[in-house]
């Protein structure tokens, strides 16, 4: 929580006929995230695939070929497969395969290209089919000239007046005219004119003899013969996706990992008779990867730990507990801390349900949130992203059910009890009288509610200093005095703002007997507004302290300061936003249901108070109420102290998705 | 108070938050765009084209600030 997993920089030496088994073990054990070895000298040189690459390469390779012949790109084997089957049989498999797989996928590709031909043959001989005339005698004349196309409009009756000696054969078809001229060879530019007035398509003829229906007869007789054979290649190819996808795919994955293994020496350094594997592992790692190396290697390979220098950047993994975890997903879409930097991954955690659930604040939709990252979590089981997603979710929805049943008493926008201001509203009390009252009203206790908004907004924003204090005190003094005179300008705008509320609202009450008390009262009144004197006082001290730390232009900044406090009263908005949007659906569509004694109407009603519930107060509702729950989290809290562009921490490891490797 | 004041001071805070809410809403148009884009190519440019797009959101807070104490008064 808060600091990532504690990192140490260690090199695994060993005997280069260790080496195998040491990069056996490290992928095993998934814990070394390697350094990429670079500067080659005399002694050392970036190491040589294992053995078995290539072999294994060639392998692979056909494989990805027979995956894309048999179209088996995303087929998942109904079982894992036991990794030594798959190596026994693979090799057989694979003549096998060769012999039957390849030819058929070329014969199938041959037989596709030739059927294309025989189309194409067909599609051009169609429009001449009618004059009866052979295809070979279009050409091979010395006066006279050929030309055949399709014409938008018939050009007949422009090509006889123009060239009486011309020999013009049309046929109207659905949409165009097809003609074929046979004219004196030095009115070709003419009569290719006067045909492309006429929207003129040239058709080029293939080399083909005979009439063009028995041409197109035969092709055709040959295209039904080759889609026979076709079916029979596909029909066995099915057959060897039946027989053999599992393997195949199984195969595929068991071949990458060897592959990847095979080919890491070229990461890392090696001599004529050792290795050196450089690279981070978790501190808590380091007697684990160093017992594996001993039992597996018999003392040829072991781990020298280094102490850290300055200008490393180790990798970064969070860590957090399991019920934080899922709030991870909100880091990932930013940037992954620097190793040495705050991790604010339990603040979010504790924040974002809470300003969601207070936005959306109902009991009704609230539980069906519930329900829905219940939902996600349980429907896309293999997808790490959704099941953070339904986990955030499912917080969000507990939260905002809480708010719904203790603090504002409502459910699907209804309230538990009418108001009291308007005692004949719609409550749930024609269902079932809850003893529950509400400490808010959403329409009424606005003011109340913009307070509790600037009192989140200022307990939010100063953790958020107080946590760039703590990332900058170790290598930037300067900076991290900056952060104090940001807090105390912080300190003295919400004093000043507690100083106007006065005791106006509960919350400014009580903030005025606590953390007012502590100041002194000194008040004075300018243009009409309560000024606190101390609160003045704190805020040109941060504005004095500002330019000496963070430099002159900070001080532009500070406007900027009050406009991040102002920022946190969306949460009331949204609140009274929300509320009054349902509000308004149910005045206008619950006594059309209750009041109307028309079942046509109280089932008209009751849809369209279901639509508009469901989708303008539920799904947008949910929708701006995390959207902004999170811009808080990024813009208003973040910027304060989170700078990011930290390394993941990517290990050396494999995932087995269809194959098992028991040991 | 004169009902006239009363409406006249009601107005001035609708066109306070109305036209901020307008000049923040042309700004953060043409950078959601832009956002949309840089992330579409690179989903790790969510969080910082948000930062981007929420900037003129200071615009219609002020115009809120300037409205509430209008509405106060």
């Amino acid at each position: 929580m808060l600091r990532p997993e504690e990192m140490t920089r260690a090199v695994v030496v060993g005997s280069i006929e260790s080496l195998d088994v040491t990069i056996e073990c490290l992928y095993e054990l998934g814990v070394m995230h390697l350094i990429d070895f670079t500067e080659q000298d005399e002694e050392f040189r970036i190491g040589q695939p294992l053995p078995n690459a290539s072999d294994a390469s060639q392998k692979l390779l056909k494989l990805r070929s027979m995956i894309r012949a048999l179209a088996i790109d995303s087929h998942k084997p109904a079982s894992k497969l036991e990794v030594s089957d798959i190596r026994r049989t693979l090799d057989q498999a694979l003549v096998t395969l060769d012999l039957n797989t390849s030819k058929k996928a070329e014969a199938r590709q041959r037989i596709q290209s030739l059927i294309r031909d025989k189309e194409s043959e067909i599609k051009a001989l169609e429009p001449i089919e009618p004059f009866g005339i052979p295809v070979e005698d279009y050409e091979g004349y010395e006066t006279i000239f050929s030309l055949v196309g399709l014409c938008r409009t018939d050009p007949e009756e422009a090509l006889r007046s123009r060239f009486p000696d011309a020999e013009v054969l049309k046929d109207v078809r659905k949409g165009d005219v097809a003609v074929a001229v046979f004219a004196l060879a030095q009115d070709r530019p003419e009569v290719t004119r006067v045909l492309t007035e006429h929207g003129l398509q040239e058709l080029k003829l293939p080399k083909v003899t005979g009439a063009p229906s028995e041409v197109i007869a035969k092709n055709r007789a040959d295209i039904a013969g080759l889609e026979k054979d076709l079916e029979r290649i596909e029909a066995d190819l099915e057959s060897i996706r039946k027989k053999f996808a599992d393997l195949i795919v199984a195969s595929e994955e068991d071949l990458a990992i060897e592959v990847m293994k095979a080919e890491t020496p070229l990461r890392i350094a090696a001599s004529t008779n050792s290795f050196v594997i450089d690279g981070w592992l978790p501190t808590s790692k380091v007697g684990e990867l160093q017992a594996s190396l001993n039992s597996l290697c018999c003392g040829l390979a072991f781990v020298e730990t280094l102490p850290m220098e300055k200008g490393d950047e180790p990798p970064v993994l969070l860590k957090n507990p399991k019920p934080v975890k899922p709030f991870e997903f909100f880091i990932d879409l930013v940037s992954t801390p620097k190793y040495d930097e705050v991790d604010p991954t339990i603040v979010l955690f504790l924040t974002f349900p809470l300003f969601f659930g207070f936005m959306i604040g109902d009991l009704g939709f609230g539980l069906a949130l519930t329900a829905l990252g219940a939902f996600i979590r349980l429907k896309f089981k293999g997808s790490v992203d959704a099941q953070k997603l339904g986990a955030i979710i499912l917080a969000g929805g507990i939260l905002a059910s809480i708010f719904g049943l203790f603090v504002f008493a409502e459910a699907f926008g209804i309230p538990f009890h009418p108001p009291e201001a308007h005692p004949d509203e719609h409550s749930w009390e024609s269902v079932a009288s809850i003893p529950i009252h509400p400490m808010l009203d959403k329409m009424t206790d606005i003011n109340e509610m913009l307070a509790l908004s600037l009192l989140a907004g200022w307990t939010h924003l100063t953790l958020g200093f107080v946590l760039g204090f703590v990332n900058n005190i170790h290598h930037n003094r300067k900076h991290a005095f900056a952060k104090v005179a940001w807090l105390l300008i912080l300190l003295g705008l919400f004093v000043e703002m507690m100083c106007i509320a006065g005791h106006a609202t509960w919350t400014s009450g009580f903030m005025n007997d606590t953390v007012r008390a502590w100041v002194p009262d000194m008040t004075t009144e300018v243009a009409g507004i309560k000024v606190s004197i101390p609160a003045v006082a704190l805020i040109v001290i941060g504005v004095v302290g500002l330019p000496l730390t963070e430099g002159p232009m900070a001080l532009s900044e500070v406007i900027g300061l009050f406009t991040n406090l102002v920022s946190y009263t969306r949460l009331a908005a949204l609140a009274v936003g929300k509320g009054a949007m349902a509000l308004a659906f149910n005045t206008m569509l619950l006594p059309l249901i209750f009041d109307s004694h028309n079942v046509l109407f109280v089932i008209l009603g009751a849809l369209a108070l279901f639509v508009t519930q469901a989708f303008f107060v539920f799904f947008l509702g949910a929708l701006s109420a995390g959207i902004q729950a999170i811009r808080l989290n990024y813009v208003e809290f973040f910027l304060k102290f989170f700078e990011g562009g930290g390394k993941d921490f990517s290990p050396l490891r494999y995932l087995r998705r269809h194959s098992v490797a028991t040991k | 108070m004169d009902p006239m004041v009363v409406g006249m001071a009601m107005v001035g805070a609708g066109i306070a938050i109305g036209a901020a809410g307008i000049g923040t809403g042309i700004a953060q148009g043409q950078i959601g765009a832009a956002a949309v884009g840089a992330t579409a190519e690179n989903p790790k440019m969510f969080g910082k084209g948000m930062i981007l797009l929420v900037l003129p959101e200071t615009i219609v807070i002020l115009g809120f600030v300037v409205a509430y104490l209008i509405m106060g008064m």
